[in-house]
């Protein structure tokens, strides 16, 4: 397996523009959809089969009761232990060379459970394709050498693109020195190969907890049920299967055994 | 709050989860029946093995109707992945229905008068299609468990909870239709109804199991979602008919049969479960993807 390749958000560098959302759709072909009214600047509200950049528009009091706009541009996040590949039925969603996960389109037949399986509510149902999409990682472009076309298009540099083991510690650099002029709640989301999911191939630096931008604290990956669950279910097994023996030996109505 | 995606899988889809729960339920029970007394209980497995295999007839049709493109279903099969429900079901499924078709076929045999006793190969393809029929009434449930809705990743009963109303359903549509077509096998009928009073109790126990685990989770996206079962707008479906008409009335006339057996009384008790099964894997999947 070739360096993993990553995305690394810097979300204090966004400037809401929306440059890396448009580049991706032009690029990725992505059609045309009705805008939606969500309060905010923001849209659409979710991710969707034809969004797959998506920047967030929040509005967080401050303890001033002034509001601090925190914008961040989302994307799929590459997952290291990915709940849509797990799920996946066919094999259609794969893992790439440089890490990242894809979804094969002629493969796919559209069971959706991987859109149930994403933690971030990532992957989305297309209706005329009858098939699951996501963010590919600028697939092709990765392959000739090139960086996915949101980073690409990003005027601040608050999207970067680059092997996975030299982005990270530039980005623990960047938290330091965001926590030095004064943002105390600066962090990391994903960075860590040995946090939730086995690490984020893209990752964020955020101004405030995750929960504030409608990530999950600390997701799970869903698949790390099925032992337990089972086990449960083999227990109903047993004492279902035990019943009917026992219905079907015990001394009769009628006194026949 | 974290916003996630969900499948809308169609209401089609909660049919096949409790068709294929009532074949594989109905499947063990036959052969549990053939285990005790392959003689005297003769009509209860060829009605549990005729019935497992006609209720998976329209499974696979369900199934592939739904896909975004049917004509990938056989993707499903073309691939075999461990940590995917849906794969494993989908293997389930086809290796259930090759067993459910087998003993279905020798029983036809048997009463065509062809061949005069299959108990020995029935009994073989007995066990080893009831362990893939409890796999195909479970495994649903445990497919719920590992998606990111907050609703079935905090409740780990699930595939238990699918288990025994694949059981009690099972068992359920046996005793209805030896009750309707066989009103002579008064035995088999009370020993099913029996079946159906165990099989009621552990379903009980999983749903409370699973409101109690999804509590315990403190998740306020799966509390918001369980509060639409439990005081929400399916609340008056839930506790009126999943969980009184559909489990506790049965569960106290089964009991009273027990004393005093009776093939009407098993016959109402068979239908209030199986609306009663229905209505609680119905529920759960309707809330899970709000």
């Amino acid at each position: 397996m070739a360096r993993t390749l990553a995305m690394f958000t810097d979300t204090s560098l966004c400037i809401g523009c929306r440059a890396c959302q448009v580049a991706c759709k032009q690029w990725n072909e992505l059609g045309l959809e009705v805008p939606e009214w969500t309060g905010t600047y923001q849209n659409h509200a979710h991710f969707t089969d034809k969004t797959f950049r998506l920047v967030r528009f929040i509005e967080e009091p401050k303890p001033t009761g002034d509001l601090a706009w925190l914008l961040m541009s989302d994307v799929c996040k590459h997952c290291a232990d990915a709940g849509c590949l797990n799920a996946c039925p066919t094999g259609a969603i794969y893992r790439t060379q440089y890490g990242t996960v894809n979804i094969n389109q002629d493969v796919c037949n559209g069971c959706r459970y991987c859109v149930s399986a994403c933690p971030f509510g990532v992957v989305s149902f297309n209706e005329s394709t009858g098939t699951a999409k996501k963010c590919t990682f600028c697939n092709d472009r990765i392959h000739n050498g090139l960086g996915p076309a949101c980073a690409k298009a990003c005027p601040t540099e608050s999207i970067q693109f680059g092997f996975r083991d030299d982005l990270v510690p530039k980005a623990q650099k960047r938290v330091e020195t965001l926590k030095a002029m004064g943002f105390k709640d600066a962090q990391l989301y994903g960075a860590d190969s040995a946090g939730f999911l086995g690490g984020l191939n893209a990752f964020f630096l955020l101004l405030s907890k995750p929960s504030t931008y409608g990530l999950p604290d600390n997701p799970k990956l869903p698949q790390k049920n099925i032992f337990v669950d089972s086990l449960l279910s083999i227990g109903s097994a047993l004492l279902v299967g035990l019943g009917a023996l026992v219905a079907f030996r015990r001394r009769g109505p009628g006194g026949e055994s | 709050m974290a916003m996630l995606q969900s499948a809308h899988w169609p209401v089609l889809i909660d049919v096949y989860f409790f068709l294929g729960g009532l074949a594989g339920g109905a499947f063990v029970i036959a052969t549990a029946a053939l285990l005790v007394d392959a003689v005297r209980y003769r009509d209860v497995v060829r009605v549990g093995y005729y019935l497992a295999f006609v209720a998976l007839v329209p499974c696979p049709v369900i199934l592939i109707v739904d896909l975004g493109v049917p004509l990938r279903f056989l993707n499903m099969v073309l691939n075999f992945n461990p940590l995917s429900p849906m794969s494993m079901g989908a293997w389930a499924l086809l290796g259930f229905s090759t067993a459910a078709f087998l003993a279905a076929v020798m029983t036809l045999l048997e009463d065509l008068g062809k061949v005069r006793d299959l108990s020995g190969p029935k009994l073989i393809v007995g066990v080893i299609g009831g362990a893939m029929g409890f796999f195909l009434a479970a495994y649903p449930g445990v497919l719920l468990g590992a998606t990111a809705r907050p609703l079935w990743i905090n409740a780990h009963v699930l595939g238990a909870l699918f288990l025994a109303v694949g059981a009690s359903s099972g068992a359920a549509a046996m005793a209805l239709v030896l009750a309707v077509l066989r009103g002579r096998d008064r035995d088999g009928v009370a020993r099913l109804g029996t079946t159906i009073v165990l099989a009621l109790l552990i379903q009980l126990l999983a749903v409370i199991g699973f409101v109690w685990s999804v509590q315990a989770s403190g998740s306020s996206q799966a509390l918001k979602a369980l509060a639409l079962i439990t005081s929400g707008p399916y609340s008056t479906l839930f506790w009126g008919g999943a969980i009184v008409v559909g489990s506790v009335v049965p569960l106290l006339l089964g009991l009273l049969g027990l004393k005093r057996p009776s093939v009407g009384l098993t016959a109402v008790v068979s239908v209030l479960v199986l609306v009663g099964g229905f209505l609680v894997k119905t529920l759960i999947m309707a809330a899970g993807q709000v």
